[in-house]
């Protein structure tokens, strides 16, 4: 019995004091990849809508307001999956290294923006954002390019390669 | 583990072959996943009796499996790597070093402390012929996993149904014929020590190419698909029919504690009251993987179990009153 409880001391004794004074002082940093909550940037967004699509909590709501699109990000709800970043073909949506959300207003941790749609010039109706009509390649593009179907921001990955060439 | 159990179920119900790599980071996922599972039981278990030092230094070696964890996945337990024909992202080659010198410190330490406890008379006369479940009892209540195992029931879904990399990591079934919680002890311990050696052999063995095969087309309502997943407590059994929208139709979790309850009276029977919390933690039972509900009049002893139409018109008149 003396036995074990030597070893059992030695391992004690062994192994220097690993917790930290936690949240009194710094906790532990969180690694590289990590998914913390979301972060929107409004001005990439082309309200593409695919982060709702992919969303398990559906906590993702896009409005559809006509001349704006209004996107609510309830994230009191969030699973912290990321696959809403990871989906996203502009990189609005990243990860933070943000951890600590504890609040006692869940709405504090509602993200809700609005997206103005350009009018179209011959019918005058409202129907894309500025940012998916940028990403649109003019047709002297599309022949020397030779890109496919992309014409609508759903076929734009392809376009995303312009400035990398 | 249960997004493995979920994910492998579409699979088969769609007919989608999820990639070798895939196959294999889902593999190594799941050990780490029993490797810490374990190791947080061993130290509630020595909470329980009142061996703290099991604790502290079980949840010490436990830490750095979170860390990697974190640095694979991005999180440090729900790791979210699965997606319905593979996973998401890929264990790439600068982590391998630095997850096998985990998987090796594992092994040291968890060594060590079995050597250490191994010898310990005041942790037998704790778990030593206590808690007893005999074989033909672990048979008869189809107990699963670890709490079968210590009982003499090679039972194990790894071996049996084999999925994702074990067919070629293979895997030992750590059986103890004890039937007490000393043996549950040492069922864990050994298991912990297995998992160390299966993820090297993933590691090792892992080929290279793609993670996740892009699926195309939409999968069909109305398919049918079961699997099963040996997870730290037990089987873990789910059953999907996939339905409009890519979104299942219907989707049945079965997970082991609520199997392994049913072995607690005959466990505690004829044991002192201080026997009961160790026996009952022995089954590292989960009581939120148990949620069944049934209501009892107290006045007149009658048992109602409400059905899926009852419970929504019930709550349908709750939120109309407010």
């Amino acid at each position: 019995m003396f036995k074990a409880k030597f070893k059992e001391a030695v391992i004690c004794f062994s192994n220097p004091r690993v917790t930290l004074p936690y949240p009194f002082g710094p906790g532990a940093e969180v690694g590289e990849g990590y998914r913390g909550k979301i972060d929107v940037d409004e001005t990439k967004c082309i309200a593409c809508g695919g982060c709702a699509n992919v969303c398990p909590s559906r906590l993702i709501r896009i409005y559809d307001d006509g001349e704006k699109t209004r996107m609510q990000f309830v994230l009191d709800r969030c699973t912290y999956c990321a696959r809403c970043a990871d989906v996203c073909p502009e990189g609005a949506i990243q990860v933070t290294q943000l951890f600590e959300t504890s609040t006692d207003d869940k709405t504090d941790l509602y993200i809700e923006q609005e997206l103005y749609m350009l009018t179209c010039a011959r019918c005058g109706r409202c129907f894309e954002t500025e940012n998916a009509i940028d990403r649109i390649p003019t047709r002297r593009m599309r022949e020397g390019r030779n890109f496919v179907g992309a014409s609508m921001p759903h076929g734009a990955p392809g376009v995303r390669k312009r400035g990398g060439k | 583990m249960h997004s493995t159990a979920y994910c492998q179920a579409v699979e088969k119900a769609a007919n989608i072959e999820v990639p070798a790599r895939g196959r294999f980071i889902r593999t190594i996922l799941l050990e780490l996943e029993r490797i810490q599972s374990h190791m947080l039981w061993l130290g509630i278990a020595g909470h329980i009796i009142g061996f703290d030092t099991v604790l502290m230094q079980s949840w010490r070696i436990r830490e750095p499996v979170m860390w990697i964890c974190e640095k694979i996945t991005g999180n440090r337990k729900l790791l979210g790597m699965n997606l319905v024909g593979g996973v998401r992202r890929d264990i790439p080659k600068e982590i391998h070093p630095e997850l096998l010198q985990v998987m090796d410190r594992v092994d040291k330490e968890v060594r060590a402390i079995l050597d250490a406890v191994s010898t310990d008379t005041t942790l037998f006369m704790r778990c030593q012929n206590v808690g007893i479940l005999e074989n033909k009892d672990a048979i008869s209540y189809a107990l699963l996993g670890p709490t079968s195992r210590a009982s003499g029931v090679a039972l194990d879904i790894r071996v049996d149904h084999p999925y994702a990399a074990y067919p070629e990591v293979g895997c030992e079934v750590i059986v103890e014929t004890g039937e007490d919680i000393w043996s549950r002890v040492v069922v864990r311990i050994k298991e912990t020590i297995e998992s160390v050696r299966e993820i090297k052999d993933a590691l090792r063995m892992m080929p290279e190419g793609p993670v996740i095969v892009v699926i195309d087309e939409p999968i069909e309502p109305g398919r049918v698909g079961v699997s099963s997943v040996e997870a730290p407590r037990g089987e873990t059994h789910h059953f999907v029919i996939t339905g409009e929208d890519m979104r299942p139709y219907r989707w049945k979790a079965r997970a082991p504690t609520f199997q392994n309850l049913q072995g607690v009276p005959i466990m505690v029977a004829g044991e002192t009251v201080a026997d009961v919390p160790i026996a009952l933690g022995s089954l590292d039972p989960c009581f939120s993987c148990t949620e069944r509900l049934e209501t009892v009049d107290v006045k007149t002893g009658k048992i109602k179990i409400y059905t899926k139409q009852e419970l929504l018109q019930l709550s349908k008149q709750h939120f109309s009153k407010k």
